[in-house]
């Protein structure tokens, strides 16, 4: 009898969280994912979003090696699927991103996320050391929990303008009152 | 808006939009929206792989026969950079250039897509399971199999030896190049059926009998780092400093006979009588045991008459080889390989064994298990061929319609075989004959073991997911599969199980548990019990011999009047290597030339028949002959010219094919007896110019110094007081001065050329920044011209090959060479030899004459004290590679690292290292992808600095003679610091040209005195 009481209560632990998961909805999903080419219409904001109803999660819950590799990561299928497999999404929409989500799942594909970020080929960028010298995402991705599905880049990203790299590498450490970090060439480019 | 000035003609302000328009649809073609990169995620994420960072994994090398320890660094599931294994007892960190070329093996291009089945002259691809029915089924039809197989891990090794017996079959070792003499010279002396083991680093006079050990061989990277330990210097200053030395007795230097300190040319073919003669001087009246007789019958006379080098010389000689112990002798290898190779080995051993080195330096029971199959077993399997008595032929992992010459008959009696099959997996010339290829994985996708040397074990694991442009499957795979169609019983069905149930049953249980065993023996690389076997087995007494044998100098074929040596290339190896752009553009470590052939030839005879270097000869034989341009070498007898092996391939792919000629073509199909070996030094030749020229692919500008130190030595007696004054070269300055260019920067203060120059003591690099100022001290006392770092840089560094026309035009990229300089290299006498290398890269000055000429800004100094190279801020003007007087910088002309790359070529790639287009200039960074890495680790796990030793760059970790260390000049303690600290230490150029360099070298130690104070 014991057993029971066991799978009961396993259940309603897996029920409890999945409620937990506040299932909120938006309808741009999918409109946007046509115009952006995005093979599935992603909201960013319902995930990690603090608004009521949205998940507040932390960015490297998915972006898992943003702390110790020079790479911040993209969450595999199957680390969308492990939620997803329980959180099936409340409006029709969401419900219709989830099925894509689980048709990649079940052929064992990839999914061709449209890449947005990108610094060039010929400089280096930590996410390492950029994560554990206390930066936040925000500060060089914009508000990324409050976007719907990733079209473009934030109008404050400069990436791919190095001055803008270079305005806060020169910012003088509060302590020693110089560049808070190298402003060198071969620091970047090798 | 308002107009611009007007001009008669175009105004200024429409041609500026005109450059706008122009500009923005360029943009938009370039990364408009119509260009999507696509974000790819794991399905589901392997838990050992984080991306960014590199996962390593341990394996052993099946590039030879010498299994070094090898880690593979992947990156995102694909291997792109092979290093040696630190802790490996056998090569011990280092790796040669052929080790690093196994990886473009792996991406070949022309690997097979599938398995490929005849259809009259072409080959269509099938499946697997219909290529593995086709081979059973033939099997079923024409039994009679016959298995030809190369060198292979003992786990493959018993799985055909089941095979074959399962179907009823015979089994042929067959390796392109094989220690077989020495192998039967040891078995006739010692009765152990072995190579023996040779202790080079502690001997202290040692003699190469034609023994080219750091170039090919039983162990190439262990012989190379105990070469260098032995001739590294001991003792500092006052107290007599010490080395070992190195005397090479043979007809040609190769890379080996280059590092020797004296050079007796002997006749080929006379090492026999040679050692004899020595050995017989050593014992004296007191000859004893089996040898004695021998013995008495020869004499340093006899040596001296048969050898063409004085008596005198033999004697005194001799003499050193007993009292300058421990010393070994090292008996003919295969560039040696004459009619009586077994006897000369013999001799070489019995000399040992005179001078009491057997137990010190010589050891049998523990050497390598390297090739050492012998050409009398092919040759028998070429009368059954010819005879029809094969039904079905096997042909894994050797080429013998490549690596025998034509008048082996191999190709003739093949053709007899009705069902032809190969396992290679790319096409060569054997399996372009075959039936069916059923290709094999490469080494770093498969499941293997080996055994380097007795005690010595090692598992090879996939460290990579198959290259998945190529369907290819394991050969014992595929043995397995077609048994089990034949109904025979294996007792396993994959490779993977058989291999680890042969290892659970070897397992002795009071180890411990075999999985955890398992694991670490993965995690390690290897298992060496080889300390538990005990040391009683390595000395035994000689035996009398069981076999008949003439040491008499061997006659050779053809009544040509130049003897020819054929060597196995350090580059191709027997012709295995041949497909590998990295290895045909690295320059040869003798002569410097890269793609083709060249026949050596020494300067003496060219120019007594009016020959010239590029001059292209026809080289005949009795056997037949090859057209080839020559190259004029001081470093061979009068009368020997030599071919390189592995070249002049017809069938193997993109590189390979039509590059060179096949030595092969002029050799007899002849086996030395006792051992069966192929004999490479057979015949004599005539050579005559054809009357064509061609100018050599060489990156060579001379071979003289022509009195500059750029490689200087010191005596070995003047160590510990060699006070070199200041300013010494003062006046070869004020001479270079005078056909000026090399001006010294002037002082502040505006003062001339006083010495030492002005501005000595800063540079453009200040002396108060607290960061590192990152350096290097190359020891050329140990440096071996072997060339591992050049081409574990350009593995490393992303850098292209740029093909034999662009080599021609001195556009070669390599970010290193080794320059190669005679002092003194006499054919004609027995004397000194003195060969200087100089690896040179960029010496990152600290004063620089590349930067101050950049119009834009792209080279300059780094606070870290790097001559760094900003890529992406070069437009390309060569300004810096024309002030640089150093020629080590390199320009890409065309679109190299596009154009000469094909997939999966491209998947090598290092993505730490920016992959540089055409009109770049680059160079040497001193691997700051390496320091940037070391950096964000240090930081990351504990938030301190770099420490000593953290950084270790491509050339450095990969240096079979350890002559390279790399670190911070500004901390005192550093391995650097300490390395430099020393009286040899100087930088090239620096005193002429006040470069203040960061690479330091350390000068070569001679024995002889060293003219002109370099």
């Amino acid at each position: 009898m014991k057993t029971h009481w066991l799978i009961g209560g396993l259940a309603g632990v897996f029920a409890l969280g999945a409620l937990a998961f506040v299932q909120g909805g938006d309808t741009e999903g999918a409109e946007a994912a046509a115009e952006t080419g995005q093979p599935i219409g992603f909201l960013h904001n319902q995930h990690a979003g603090a608004e009521p109803g949205q998940n507040n999660m932390n960015c490297q819950y998915c972006h898992f090696s943003a702390e110790r590799s020079v790479d911040a990561g993209i969450p595999s299928v199957a680390s969308c699927w492990g939620c997803h497999q329980v959180v099936a999404g409340q409006t029709e929409q969401a419900q219709t991103e989830i099925a894509r989500l689980r048709g990649y799942w079940e052929r064992g594909e990839p999914i061709p996320w449209r890449r947005i970020y990108k610094i060039s080929d010929h400089a280096h960028f930590p996410h390492m050391r950029h994560v554990n010298a206390g930066l936040e995402c925000q500060q060089c991705h914009g508000e990324v929990q409050t976007m719907g599905v990733l079209v473009e880049r934030d109008p404050a990203w400069g990436g791919n303008n190095m001055g803008w790299c270079i305005e806060c590498h020169r910012q003088p450490d509060p302590v020693t009152g110089e560049a808070q970090a190298s402003v060198d060439c071969s620091v970047c480019h090798y | 808006m308002t107009d611009g000035i007007k001009t008669d003609g175009l105004k200024r302000r429409d041609f500026l939009k005109v450059l706008g328009v122009g500009g923005a649809s360029a943009t938009v073609a370039g990364c408009g929206p119509g260009e999507v990169e696509r974000l790819l995620p794991y399905v589901v994420h392997p838990e050992e792989i984080t991306p960014g960072v590199a996962t390593w994994y341990a394996t052993t090398c099946r590039g030879c026969s010498a299994e070094c320890g090898m880690w593979v660094r992947t990156r995102e599931g694909r291997a792109v950079k092979v290093e040696g294994n630190p802790s490996h007892p056998v090569s011990q960190g280092g790796l040669c250039v052929r080790g690093h070329s196994t990886l473009q093996h792996l991406y070949n291009p022309d690997r097979f897509h599938g398995p490929m089945i005849r259809e009259g002259d072409e080959f269509r691809q099938g499946t697997w399971e219909e290529a593995e029915q086709l081979l059973a089924a033939r099997i079923g039809i024409s039994g009679n199999v016959m298995f030809i197989g190369a060198q292979m891990g003992p786990t493959m090794n018993d799985l055909v030896d089941r095979f074959v017996g399962a179907v009823g079959g015979t089994r042929v070792h067959h390796d392109a190049v094989s220690d077989a003499p020495l192998r039967e010279a040891t078995r006739i002396a010692y009765g152990v059926d072995q190579l023996p083991h040779y202790d080079i680093g502690a001997a202290r006079l040692l003699l190469s009998f034609g023994s080219d050990f750091i170039d090919t061989g039983s162990s190439p990277v262990a012989h190379n780092r105990g070469l260098a330990r032995m001739s590294a210097v001991e003792g500092h200053g006052e107290e007599a400093a010490t080395k070992g030395r190195f005397v090479y007795l043979g007809a040609r230097l190769s890379t080996t006979g280059l590092n020797a300190d004296e050079w007796l040319p002997i006749r080929p073919g006379s090492e026999a009588i040679v050692a004899l003669g020595m050995a017989a001087h050593l014992a004296g009246a007191n000859a004893s045991g089996p040898y004695a007789n021998l013995l008495r019958s020869y004499s340093i006379g006899q040596a001296a008459e048969a050898s063409g080098i004085s008596e005198e010389v033999l004697t005194e000689l001799a003499d050193r080889f007993a009292a300058e112990g421990p010393s070994l002798a090292m008996g003919p290898g295969v560039g040696a390989h004459h009619r009586n190779a077994t006897a000369a080995n013999l001799a070489v051993l019995i000399l040992n064994d005179v001078a009491g080195d057997v137990g010190r330096t010589v050891t049998v029971g523990n050497g390598p298990t390297a090739a050492s199959s012998s050409f009398s077993e092919i040759a028998d399997a070429i009368d059954a061929m010819a005879g029809g008595r094969v039904g079905v032929a096997l042909v894994h992992g050797t080429n013998p319609a490549f690596s025998l010459p034509p008048s082996s008959g191999f190709r003739e009696a093949f053709e007899q075989v009705r069902f032809k099959v190969s396992f290679a997996s790319a096409m060569d010339e054997t399996a372009a004959m075959a039936d069916l290829i059923l290709p094999d994985r490469h080494f770093l996708e498969s499941w293997d073991d080996a055994m380097p040397r007795p005690g010595v074990m090692a598992i090879l694991q996939p460290v990579m997911q198959p290259v998945p442009h190529f369907d290819s499957k394991q050969a014992g795979d595929v043995l397995l599969a077609v048994a089990a169609n034949v109904e025979a019983d294996m007792g396993a069905a994959t490779f993977y199980e058989y291999l680890r149930g042969r290892h659970e049953a070897m397992h002795d249980a009071s180890m411990g548990d075999f999985a955890t065993m398992w694991t670490s023996h993965l995690r390690d690389g290897f298992v060496d019990h080889s300390a538990m076997m005990g040391a009683g087995m390595s000395t035994p007494p000689l035996r009398a011999p069981d076999q008949a044998l003439t040491f008499d100098v061997p006659a050779l074929d053809g009544d040509g009047d130049l003897a020819l040596v054929v060597y196995p290339s350090p580059r191709f190896g027997g012709g295995e290597f041949a497909n590998s752009p990295w290895m045909q553009e690295l320059p040869d470590p003798v002569s410097k030339i890269t793609w083709h052939s060249w026949l050596e030839m020494n300067p003496a005879t060219a120019e007594a028949r009016g020959l010239r270097e590029g001059e292209i000869v026809r080289v005949t034989s009795p056997h037949g002959s090859v057209d080839v341009p020559l190259w004029p070498y001081p470093g061979i007898r009068e009368d020997v010219v030599a071919l390189q092996m592995g070249t002049g391939h017809t069938d193997m792919g993109r590189w390979a094919t039509g590059t060179g000629v096949n030595a092969m073509t002029l050799l007899p199909a002849t086996a030395e007896q006792p051992s069966g070996a192929f004999v490479t030094m057979a015949t004599t030749v005539s050579v005559e110019t054809t009357g064509a020229r061609r100018r050599l692919a060489t990156i060579e500008g001379s071979n003289d110094q022509y009195d500059r130190p750029i490689a200087p030595a010191v005596a070995l007696a003047d160590l510990g007081h060699a006070e070199e004054e200041e300013g010494a070269h003062h006046e070869e300055l004020q001479e270079l001065q005078g056909y000026g260019g090399v001006q010294p920067v002037p002082a502040e203060d505006g003062a001339a050329t006083a010495f030492p120059l002005p501005g000595a003591d800063h540079g453009l690099y200040a002396a108060s920044h607290e960061q590192p100022r990152w350096g290097m001290a190359i020891d050329l006392d140990k440096c071996t011209g072997c060339s591992a770092c050049v081409t574990a840089c350009q593995a490393e560094n992303n850098v292209p090959w740029v093909g034999e026309q662009q080599v021609q035009m001195g556009r070669d990229m390599n970010w290193m060479r080794i320059e190669r300089y005679y002092e003194h290299v006499d054919a004609t006498h027995a004397s000194e030899l003195d060969v200087r290398f100089l690896p040179m890269l960029c010496q990152h000055c600290g004063n620089a004459p590349c930067e101050p000429v950049c119009p834009v800004f792209a080279t300059y100094h780094t606070p870290e004290g790097v001559n760094a190279q900003v890529y992406n801020r070069c437009v390309g003007t060569r300004y810096c590679a024309n002030n640089c007087p150093y020629k080590v910088r390199v320009f890409n002309w065309y679109r190299y690292t596009d154009e000469n790359v094909p997939e999966p070529m491209n998947w090598q790639w290092n993505p730490d290292v920016t992959v540089r287009g055409n009109g770049v200039m680059e160079k040497c960074s001193f691997c700051m992808q390496r320091v940037r890495d070391a950096e964000n680790r240090a930081a990351l796990e504990e938030g301190r600095p770099v420490r000593d030793g953290e950084i270790v760059t491509a050339c450095q970790q990969t240096c079979p003679a350890e002559a390279i260390v790399f670190g911070n000049l500004r901390d005192p303690e550093s391995a650097v610091s300490v390395a430099i600290d020393n009286e040899r230490t100087y930088k090239v150029l620096d005193e002429f040209i006040n470069t203040q360099p960061a690479v330091h070298y350390l000068k070569k130690v001679t024995f002889h005195e060293v003219s002109g104070g370099h």
